[in-house]
């Protein structure tokens, strides 16, 4: 019982990790329907800023902020420079599917030969760790924790309370409608795309404050958690994500806690299939599967 | 100046081309005369053990340049070329084929490693060309390919050198905290078996899932199983997280690596994660002891330029697999790897007569002066079994790369042929 408890605990940091993730992730598909495969590489790029960053001597918390707004400001610009470009030459889903691993390969392997194969680490602040009945925290896991519970509460007043917000969801529910009711749905996805990788740069940074030590292929090893945990949301559904991410991460680490540890991601990906089996669409799903790529 | 008539042009044209045909069909069927000989480095060169293939350029180049300062090998040079596998499989295959078939003069492989031997094993071996892997996997201590060789040691000679070490440290209850794959999977079985004859007992057995974003987990059924040591093997990021969170939860113990785990970049991540000082307290990792000092040590510490590769084992073994290559090519007097392949054991074995030499440039001279030769290099004696694997002592050695103890061959074969305690 002790070690279910705790578990629970610990899924709880991992699920945080993966919120931020998931809903950057999400959101950006659900507007643009690209399927953004080199999320996990960008993740990464953001871990290596993040390291530069400190190295200089600035505080891990300067390079949270940094990681987040270049990050954002690097995803609008490969969003103009590559994937526009090919989808306004009618570029499908999946001709969009391997421009996006192609880029993801880009950045992974630049970053080898700008930095080399070897690990590094973050210089972080000692903390203490924090007991909650079975469950134990260190300050930097419950930092992550607060983290993601603040940008789960800036996407959900983005999308609920601004006008930004509800252009997205318009965008995303028909583009050419939106576009029709005087939407500029160009800026739309281009700001959607600096929210998404404003969180992704926050993902690569909390992911490798947790894993303490990382290297070129660190994120894009994180990728697959994270697609799962937007599928099981609902793909394009922020607040699915959300949900997607805690049972994802909850479930691997009980899993863990209960059976032997080499199926943990087996159990988590068993009741993912499972689940969508039941409800192929994901657990929030408004946004029709079937819409073309937007540009 | 006469020009030509078609006739006339056809007249010659005729010979030159199959002239030129026969020049391209030697080129690409034979060697050439002087062209390079080539040594494949088959590893990884990208990917979690991306750090296995910079170790083995670095033994591969310093043979090379020694052998072409020495004049070569029957007018050839001999070059080192780079073969990544990504430490993969399903990328290995493709890689080997490719090599296989492109690769001009191609004599000699130094790999593949643990990550994809099983899948290149086989592929290699139906080219006919030798290998000097360096995989410990048990599956190849009685394997049936003529062209591979092995002079670092098998896993379960590791397992039995772990427990050993940490036999005579009085430690009896222990965890193993190994990754999932198989080349860490390969040290367990008879880590786990050699530490029960030694009268210890495994407390708890954990197989890392790579690449998780937290261990912690594991760490509380650790923590929870109240081990007195941690044997263990994981690629570096794994090994980082799981070790940190160790720290976190509770208290680091005293960890026995393998050989892998004193690989640069993973004392890199896990010092980073735990501190270089607590690493340094808790840490030994156990290698195949290599020489330290002798003629072949000096002129291979010379030759590699590196001081990281400078006392490593396995950049050693890959030097000496080179020389080993190039001898037995002086040999037999042929660059046709299934001429010379025989000679690759005589000369690391030596026998009646032969003369010892621990560089090219004496084995050259000898073997010009029509003499047999006994090698012995910079990773010390080699001595082949009938499927031709060598293995030796181990050294414990800290994270700051001093030698701090050793175990004996003759324990381990001692401890191998023991019945279990208990």
């Amino acid at each position: 019982m002790h070690l279910l408890v705790a578990s629970i605990g610990f899924g709880l940091v991992t699920a945080s990790i993966l919120a931020i993730a998931a809903v950057g992730f999400t959101l950006q598909f659900g507007v643009t329907n690209i399927l953004n495969l080199a999320y996990g590489a960008i993740m990464t790029a953001s871990a290596f800023l993040a390291y530069a960053i400190t190295t200089s001597g600035l505080g891990i918390w300067a390079a949270l902020a940094i990681c987040s707004v270049a990050s954002g400001i690097g995803c609008v610009l490969l969003n103009r420079a590559i994937y526009t470009p090919y989808v306004r030459r009618g570029t499908g889903l999946f001709g969009m599917i391997i421009v996006t691993i192609s880029v993801s390969l880009v950045v992974e392997f630049t970053l080898q030969a700008i930095h080399g194969s070897s690990f590094v680490s973050l210089s972080l602040p000692a903390t203490r760790s924090y007991h909650f009945g079975a469950m134990v925290f260190t300050g930097l896991q419950l930092a992550i924790i607060a983290i993601a519970v603040l940008a789960m509460l800036c996407v959900h007043v983005l999308l609920r309370y601004t006008k930004l917000g509800k252009a997205m969801r318009a965008t995303a529910a028909d583009p050419v409608l939106a576009r029709s009711c005087g939407i500029s749905t160009g800026r739309v996805i281009d700001l959607t795309w600096l929210v998404s990788g404003a969180m992704c740069g926050l993902a690569g940074v909390v992911l490798v404050i947790n894993v303490t030590s990382f290297d070129t292929s660190t994120g894009g090893e994180f990728l697959i958690p994270i697609v799962a945990a937007a599928i099981l949301g609902g793909v394009g559904q922020p607040y699915g994500a959300m949900l997607g991410a805690v049972i994802i991460g909850v479930s691997t680490e009980v899993a863990a806690g209960l059976f032997d540890p080499t199926y943990k991601d087996m159990v988590s990906f068993v009741i993912l299939v499972g689940f969508l089996l039941l409800r192929p669409q994901g657990l929030f799903a408004e946004i029709a599967t079937q819409k073309e790529v937007v540009a | 100046m006469s020009i030509p008539t078609r006739r006339a042009s056809a007249r010659w044209t005729t010979p030159l081309t199959v002239a030129l045909t026969c020049l391209g069909l030697a080129a690409c069927g034979g060697t050439s005369t002087t062209s390079p000989l080539t040594v494949a480095a088959f590893n990884p060169f990208s990917g979690v053990d991306a750090a296995f293939g910079p170790e083995i350029m670095a033994g591969c180049n310093a043979a090379a340049t020694l052998v072409n300062r020495s004049g070569g090998v029957i007018g050839h040079k001999v070059v080192c070329s780079s073969v990544d596998t990504r430490g993969d499989a399903a990328d290995a295959v493709p890689a080997a084929d490719k090599m296989l078939a492109t690769t001009t003069n191609l004599v000699g492989v130094i790999g593949p490693s643990s990550d994809e031997a099983q899948a290149t094993v086989p592929v290699i071996n139906a080219s006919n060309v030798p290998m000097f892997a360096d995989t410990g996997e048990a599956a190849f201590d009685k394997s049936s390919y003529r062209y591979f060789y092995r002079i670092i040691p098998a896993d379960d000679v590791k397992g039995y050198a772990l427990a050993l070490w940490a036999h005579e440290h009085h430690y009896t209850r222990a965890a193993a905290v190994f990754g999932n794959d198989i080349g860490a999977q390969s040290d367990v079985p008879t880590l786990l078996t050699a530490f029960k004859k030694l009268g210890g007992k495994f407390v708890i057995n954990e197989k890392l899932v790579p690449g998780q974003s937290s261990y912690r987990t594991e760490v509380e059924q650790l923590l929870s199983a109240n081990p007195q040591v941690i044997f263990t093997e994981a690629d570096p990021q794994t090994s980082a997280t799981f070790f940190s969170e160790l720290r976190q939860l509770g208290r680091l113990l005293p960890i026995i690596g393998t050989d892998t785990t004193l690989e640069g970049p993973w004392k890199k991540a896990v010092g980073g994660a735990i501190g270089a000082a607590n690493l340094n307290q808790h840490f030994v990792g156990m290698q195949p002891s290599a020489l330290t000092s002798g003629p072949a040590v000096s002129v291979y510490t010379k030759a590699v330029h590196s001081s990281t590769y400078g006392t490593d084992p396995y950049s050693m073994a890959d030097y000496d697999s080179l020389n080993l290559i190039a001898f037995a090519m002086l040999a037999a007097h042929s660059t046709h790897p299934s001429k010379f392949s025989p000679q690759i054991v005589r000369i690391a074995s030596g026998g009646p007569g032969a003369v010892t030499v621990h560089t090219f440039a004496a084995g050259a001279h000898a073997l010009a002066s029509g003499k047999t030769i006994h090698y012995v290099g910079a990773a010390g004696p080699i001595a082949f079994d009938q499927w031709h694997n060598s293995s030796g002592a181990f050294e414990a050695v800290d994270s700051k790369g001093n030698v701090i103890g050793m175990v004996s061959a003759a324990d381990i074969a001692a401890l191998k042929g023991a019945s279990p305690t208990g």
